[in-house]
This record gives structure tokens, C-alpha cells and sequence, in this order.
């Protein structure tokens, strides 16, 4: 019972990490994008 | 405008006290904002692949890779926590959203990270130099250099014990910065752009050898970040150790092994927090500085700590690396470059100097910021006021800095120098801060509704209802991380509980009294003072003339300047303006702060001291408070602003007159155009003035100059159609052609004249002139004597 609790957790804690990395990586790509407009001089409106 | 026959500043009983709530800093541009975040952010690169490795095996640069990769979305929850219109301290912002008791623990683990930043740099910085002292001692023993005398005290070739040489050095360290930091010495951008620098020039030299061995020697393979190359130690499968003896974890949750991973390489982002706290300082267009802030400290912590981890493990050899390197990786990268060993031991010895200037200069942080967050806890009410008494002499917050130092101490002697135990314990605060900080701002995304510079990305709108899905992801990552944190770092959860737990405590006991004495307090306020809040320092709304006289107050035991101006200043000619300054250290603090924090129950007692006083003398006298980074700054500013004649100041515990004056000087000269002179006027406890004039001044001439203007002139209107020429038409060619001579030919010429002059013998105390400020002493050729303290 304990370990079927544990590994539901484990697989919990699982879920949460990958779902959180895949849309941490469309904001690292989107964040890219608004660093490069920034950089390279373009004003920045995409979130106000 | 009133007349000071009417009451300016009385409504009733009530006195009316004009706060201003825009803060006077002198602003910093991106690049030094990015400089300050870096020394805390990019000394961590220093300690954090070593770490990861003893805990998950040789493929750990991968994760520290990948923790730099996802540093750059927390970066984007601070720049949006950043860009909101909020005032009061982190717990106020942060109760705002979750509540009081989870604010409480959040600013707990603020603290846990802030304090233990001190130990792991100290600590590290040791370990460097500890082992450079010992492999120096190794290449001087082979070599013959070492007497036999010292071979025989150390029974064989001298070496140190690494761990207790940096127990040692890191508490030199700390309290050499404790000190420093009792005293008030105000933290330079310029000193941390001078450490970025350097540390730039070894980044720079350290890639580009590390390129050529790897073309001149090769490398070795860095196994990719998967389940099978995974190998935890023990330690770093925390109390999961004793759940599953038996089993591998890595094998058995493939993911799980992974976000272990994660979770022991989250260190090297440690520092991001700092992004907050420069926040307020950086200059116009702050939002977009803000931004361009967060792209060099995420381009350069990639390149730095990402690349530099793996590097460790591409060249140094398996043997050597953990064993031997492990709390001191960059050194031995050092060492294990293509070239002669003398060469390698030189770059060294430099990667050891840029290690102490950036660990030692988290260390101070680390103390800057746990005196700024505590104290904005304490104007947010959940500390104890007493913990704000001002030191006697320097007037900082010595009992915080006292409490946060000996925390330090314990931390720094419990861990007995081991980097690992540190790390483990730091990661705890740094992943729970990061946690609740990203989940204030997901509930704030639905509960505030004020000004807002900037959102994470992406946002979907359903139902007319935005749904903040990045600001959602970076969460879920760092709550999975700190809870698997939980189970995995078995010390580092018992240490930050314990931590945390003790000042959940202190936080709750103190705002239960503090809820009592702030009603009786806010109730005194109501009955007696007017508060107008002002978003900048106007005369209109003190309601003062120009040509009135400020009066700075900071200590209300010592209001004798105070007394001094109100016998001498007639209020029907001059108002008299008695401003204090609520400094907020540099990197102190992410938000300004409230009104009411601005005008504290200090603040009260001090007012209500400086209007007995005005009301001993039977005058009146108009009542300001400025928020403000640095105390000259707000004055000068100030003064511009209520176009003030006369600044009056008493003498100040840590500086001379010469020196207040220069410092004051100094603020005046950064202060934009239009500006105009004051005098200012310093009072001895006795009563003793001193007057200096800041700004540019009529100079004192010497007799004999006045003289020999007059000789000039008498035979100079003797020439045909020279008749009307005035003394000060002589004076003024006579200097067009110095300033002409000056930028030609005879530059040297003149300023060898001016040495020679200026090493004459002078009247006995009197010092050399500095070359600015344009501030100079009345009555006299008097100059400050040097620089003041920043």
C-alpha cells in the first residue's frame, strides 16, 4: 500500500516536472526571440 | 504659498508632514546592474559542478547545462515580479498573494538562501586557496626549494589542511565584512563591474586554452544525461535511501532519476534572486535596462558555469577530478591546460584571485541582503522593532547584521569546511525561495490588478480569462524539484525545516506584538500627524519660498543643528524645512516602499522631537521625509528641488566637516542641469560652525592678488581708449588666456607651476584641494582633506 502511494507520488512529481519543462522550453524559445528584437534595437510590444 | 505668520503646516492639532514616495537613487545602467547580479550569480560556477558530480556521476555538466538553460525562464519570473507597481517588502508582496503564513515561510527560505550564500563562498574561496598553497608547496618540494627544517615539521612535503585553511580564511572573511558592514560602508557598482571585468579576462583566457588542449591533447567523452549514467552516492539519495534499498532509482523511474539530478545542480542559479534587488537602482527606460540586465547575467552564467563545467570534465582526468578537485574544479581545469606547468600554475594562481574577489564579494552580499530583507521584514511588521535599533555610532541595523554574521559563524564552523554539506543545505533556499516566488506571482496573475511592464510568456485567453501557461510551467518544474530536494537531501531538508521553522516563529511571535504597539501607533499618527503623500519633493507642496533653509534630521538625539538654525534664520524671511531621509541601502530591496513604511514609528518619534524643539523657539517649521538610496544624493536633490539657499547639518559620527562637505560636493556635481549653489552650514555639538559653499563660488583672493589685480588695472586704464576697463573685464582675459595656455602648448609648464605651489607650506592643518568637487571651505583656502567614504 505504502509503495503503491509512493511510486503514485513518484509518478505525480514525474508528471509535474515534464510538463512543466516542455512549456518551460516555449517560454526559453519565445523569451529567445523577444531577447533577439531586444538586442537587436526592435521595441518590444508583444506583451504589454 | 503661505505666510509664515499663518500655520504652514498645522491643520488643527494635526501636523501636516509632506512624504514623498519616489525614491532619490542615482541610477546604474544594465551593465553594472549586470555586474553586481554576476558576482553573486557567477561565483557559484565556482563550487556548483563539483557538487553535482559527487552527488550524480560524470555526466552532471549536462544537468548544470541544463539548469543555466532553464535559469533563464526564472530570470523572466523576476522581470515580470520586477515590472509590477507594488510597494512594500517581499512579504508584503508575497502575503498579498498566498497569505500570511506562507509568506512567512517563503521570506524564511529567502533568508535560509541569503545567509547561507556567506559559508559556501567563504568556504570556497578557502578551498582555493588552500589548494594553491598546497600544490605551490608540491612544486617547490620536487623541485628541491623547501628547507629541510620545514620538511621536517611536516614530516614529509608541507601541506595544509584544506578544510580547516578554509574555515580560517571564510571567517576572516566574514567578519572582516561584518565590521564593514556595522559601519555602513556603502556597496560600489563600480568595485563589482571591476570584478566582472577581471573575471571576464579569465573566462576569456580559460575558454580559448581550453580550446587548444582540447585540439592539441583531446578530451574525454561527457556521458550524456541518462537514467543508465546516472550514479547516485548515498548522500545524494537523501531518506529515498532507506525507502528503496534494494532497487535503482534511476532505473526504476527514469524521469525521477533525472529531476534527482535537477535537483542537485539547481545551485548553479543561485543568485538570480539578486536580479530583484537591483531592480529599483537601474536608470530610465528601467523595464527594457531590466531586460537587457537579465540577457548579459543569463548569456554570461550560461557561458561561464555551463561551459566551464564541462570543461572540468572534458580535461581533467577521472582520477584526479572528484578526488582531488572536487571543491576547487576551475583550479584544476587550470591545471590541466596544454602548455608548461609554470604557465598553468600561473593561470592558477589568477583563477584563485578572481575566485576570492567574486566569493568574497557574495560573501558581503550575502550579508547586504539578509540586512536588507530583514529589515524590510521588520517595516512589514513581522520583526521585531528592536531588531532595527540603529547602531549608536554608525547608525546601521547592527542587530541584524549581528544576528545574520553569527548564524554565518555556526554555519561556517558546523559545516568544518566541507563545500558538499554547504551546497546541499544552500540548494534548499535557493529552490524553496525560487519556488514560492514564482508561485506568488501565478496567484498574482489573478489577484492583482494594477500596472504590470511585462508577462512571462506564453498567456492563453479562455473564456475571457487569461491563463498564465509559462508563469504555470516554470512552477510545476520548480515545485517538483523542491520536493524530490526534500527527499533526496535528507541535511539540507532537516537544516532548512529547522531553519525555516525557527523563523516562522520569530516572524509570528513578532508580528502578534507588533500588531498591538502598530494600532496604538497608527492611532498617535491619526491624532497627531497629516501625512501627504507626493509622488516627487515640491516647494508648492510644503508650500515653503525659494531661498528656504533644510534642515537634514536623522537621529532625534541629537537635534542641536536643528537648534541652531531656528535661533538664527528669521521664519519670516526663511522657511525652515526639517527633512529626514529614509535610506534604503543599494540592492537592499526588489520594491519601494509604502507610505506608511516610509513614515515608520522612527520617523514619528523623530518628527515629533523636531516640532518640540521649533516649538521651544516659538516658530514653525515645514515637515518632509524623502525615501531615498544614499543620504547626500537626497539631500542635494532636495535642496534643487525646494530651490533651498541653506543646507544645515550637524557633524556626523564617521566623517569631518571637510569630509561631509566633500560627499555632499560630490552628490552636487551628479545631479543634472538646472542646479543651484547652497551653503552649507555644519554645527558642532557645541555650537561651532563650519560653512562651506557647494557649487561653483566666488574664490577667496589672497591679498596679494587683489593687489596685484589692482596694479593691473591701474596700468592698464592708463592706455589710450582702455579708460572704462573694470577690474573684473581683467580678470576675465586674464583667465581666457589661462584656459587657452592650458589646453596648448603649456599645459605642462602650468601644471608643474600649480605642484609647486600646492606642495608650499600651507597654515598648519590645512589640507591639499581635491580636484572635484566644486565645494569649498568659507573664510579660508581650506579643502577636504580626502575623499569620503563610499
Amino acid at each position: 500500500m505504502l509503495s503503491l502511494l509512493g511510486i503514485s507520488l513518484v509518478r505525480f512529481l514525474e508528471g509535474m516536472f515534464a510538463v512543466g519543462l516542455v512549456g518551460s522550453t516555449i517560454v526559453l524559445l519565445i523569451t529567445f526571440v523577444e531577447d533577439a528584437e531586444l538586442l537587436f534595437g526592435r521595441e518590444d510590444s508583444h506583451h504589454p | 504659498m503661505s505666510s509664515p505668520s499663518q500655520p504652514a503646516n498645522n491643520l488643527g492639532n494635526r501636523v501636516r508632514i509632506v512624504v514623498a514616495t519616489s525614491v532619490m537613487l542615482t541610477f546604474i545602467s544594465y551593465w553594472r546592474a549586470a555586474a553586481i547580479v554576476l558576482n553573486d550569480l557567477a561565483s557559484s560556477a565556482f563550487y556548483a559542478c563539483g557538487i553535482a558530480e559527487q552527488a550524480v556521476g560524470k555526466s552532471a555538466p549536462w544537468f548544470i547545462v541544463g539548469v543555466m538553460l532553464f535559469s533563464f525562464t526564472v530570470r523572466a519570473v523576476y522581470v515580470e515580479s520586477c515590472s509590477m507597481f507594488v510597494r512594500g517588502g517581499v512579504y508584503r508582496v508575497v502575503k498579498e498573494a498566498l497569505g500570511g503564513t506562507l509568506a512567512k515561510f517563503s521570506v524564511s527560505a529567502l533568508m535560509f538562501d541569503y545567509i547561507l550564500t556567506g559559508p559556501i563562498s567563504g568556504v570556497s574561496a578557502g578551498q582555493y586557496i588552500a589548494g594553491l598553497i598546497n600544490e605551490v608547496l608540491r612544486t617547490a618540494d620536487a623541485h628541491g626549494w623547501v628547507p629541510r627544517a620545514v620538511h621536517g615539521l611536516f614530516n614529509g612535503t608541507p601541506q595544509f589542511s584544506v578544510n580547516g585553511l578554509s574555515v580560517a580564511f571564510a571567517l576572516a572573511v566574514t567578519v572582516y565584512y561584518w565590521w564593514e558592514n556595522i559601519k555602513g560602508i556603502h556597496e560600489s557598482s563600480e568595485k563589482a563591474l571591476r570584478v566582472m571585468q577581471i573575471t571576464t579576462i579569465m573566462v576569456v583566457v580559460l575558454l580559448a586554452w581550453s580550446a587548444v588542449t582540447i585540439l592539441k591533447s583531446g578530451y574525454q567523452h561527457v556521458p550524456l544525461p541518462t537514467a543508465d549514467n546516472l550514479h547516485f552516492s548515498n548522500e545524494s539519495l537523501g531518506f529515498l535511501r532507506h525507502t528503496f534499498p534494494e532497487q535503482s532509482l534511476a532505473h526504476m523511474f527514469g524521469l525521477l532519476g533525472i529531476l534527482i539530478a535537477f535537483g542537485h545542480s539547481v545551485l548553479a542559479m543561485s543568485g538570480e534572486e539578486s536580479l530583484a534587488q537591483v531592480n529599483r537602482e537601474l536608470a530610465h527606460p528601467k523595464l527594457k535596462n531590466l531586460k537587457r540586465a537579465a540577457i548579459v547575467i543569463a548569456i554570461y552564467s550560461f557561458v561561464f558555469t555551463g561551459l566551464s563545467a564541462l570543461l572540468a570534465v572534458m580535461l581533467i582526468p577521472d582520477a584526479v577530478r572528484v578526488p582531488v578537485y572536487k571543491d576547487n574544479l576551475i583550479a584544476g581545469l587550470a591545471m590541466y591546460m596544454y602548455g608548461p606547468e609554470i604557465l598553468r600554475l600561473i593561470f592558477r594562481g589568477f583563477v584563485v584571485v578572481v575566485g576570492f574577489l567574486i566569493l568574497s564579494g557574495a560573501v558581503n552580499t550575502a550579508i547586504i541582503g539578509s540586512n536588507g530583507v530583514l529589515n524590510r521584514v521588520s517595516e512589514d511588521g513581522v520583526l521585531a522593532d528592536w531588531f532595527r535599533h540603529p547602531h549608536r555610532k554608525y547608525g546601521t541595523s547592527h542587530r541584524i547584521i549581528n544576528m545574520v554574521v553569527l548564524l554565518q559563524i555556526l554555519t561556517i564552523l558546523a559545516s568544518r569546511g566541507d563545500v558538499y554539506v554547504l551546497g546541499e543545505a544552500y540548494a534548499f533556499g535557493v529552490i524553496w525561495s525560487f519556488t514560492f516566488n514564482s508561485l506568488a506571482m501565478f496567484v498574482l496573475r489573478f489577484r492583482y490588478k494594477g500596472e504590470r511592464g511585462w508577462k512571462v510568456p506564453p498567456n492563453i485567453t479562455i473564456a475571457g480569462r487569461e491563463i498564465p501557461l509559462g508563469l504555470a510551467s516554470v512552477f510545476l518544474v520548480l515545485l517538483s524539484t523542491a520536493l524530490v530536494n526534500l527527499a533526496t537531501k535528507s541535511v539540507a531538508t532537516v537544516a532548512g525545516v529547522s531553519f525555516s521553522v525557527g523563523f516562522f516563529i520569530v516572524f509570528t511571535v513578532s508580528e502578534r506584538v507588533n500588531r498591538k504597539k502598530y494600532a496604538l501607533a497608527k492611532q498617535q499618527m491619526k491624532d497627531h500627524f497629516q501625512l501627504l503623500q507626493r509622488d516627487t519633493v515640491e516647494r508648492e507642496s510644503l508650500r515653503i519660498r525659494p531661498g528656504n533653509v533644510l534642515v537634514p534630521v536623522r537621529d532625534y538625539n541629537t537635534l542641536t543643528h536643528l537648534r541652531w538654525a531656528l535661533e538664527k534664520f528669521d521664519i519670516q524671511d526663511q522657511d525652515v524645512v526639517v527633512m529626514s531621509a529614509r535610506i534604503s541601502r543599494f540592492g537592499s530591496a526588489a520594491y519601494d516602499l509604502a507610505p506608511e513604511q516610509i513614515f515608520s514609528d522612527y520617523e514619528q518619534t523623530l518628527f515629533t522631537r523636531a516640532v518640540s524643539v521649533a516649538e521651544s523657539f516659538g516658530k514653525k517649521v515645514s515637515l518632509l521625509v524623502v525615501p531615498a538610496g544614499d543620504v547626500w544624493s537626497a539631500i542635494v536633490q532636495t535642496a534643487k528641488n525646494l530651490e533651498s539657499s541653506a543646507v544645515v547639518i550637524g557633524v556626523s559620527s564617521k566623517m569631518t566637516p571637510e569630509e561631509q562637505a566633500f560627499a555632499l560636493g560630490q552628490a552636487w556635481e551628479a545631479l543634472p542641469e538646472p542646479k543651484r549653489q547652497f551653503v552649507l552650514q555644519v554645527v558642532h555639538p557645541d555650537g561651532h560652525l563650519e560653512t562651506f559653499r557647494i557649487g561653483p563660488h566666488t574664490p577667496t583672493m589672497k591679498d596679494e592678488d587683489v593687489l596685484l589685480l589692482h596694479r593691473l588695472w591701474l596700468n592698464i586704464t592708463h592706455e589710450p581708449g582702455l579708460e572704462n576697463v573694470h577690474h573684473h573685464e581683467i580678470l576675465t582675459e586674464a583667465l581666457t588666456r589661462f584656459a587657452r595656455d592650458y589646453g596648448a602648448r603649456e599645459r605642462e609648464d602650468i601644471l608643474r607651476d600649480l605642484k609647486r605651489i600646492g606642495n608650499m607650506p600651507r597654515h598648519a592643518g590645512a589640507p591639499k584641494p581635491p580636484a572635484v568637487p566644486l565645494v569649498r571651505k568659507e573664510g579660508g583656502d581650506g579643502y577636504p582633506s580626502s575623499e569620503a567614504e563610499e
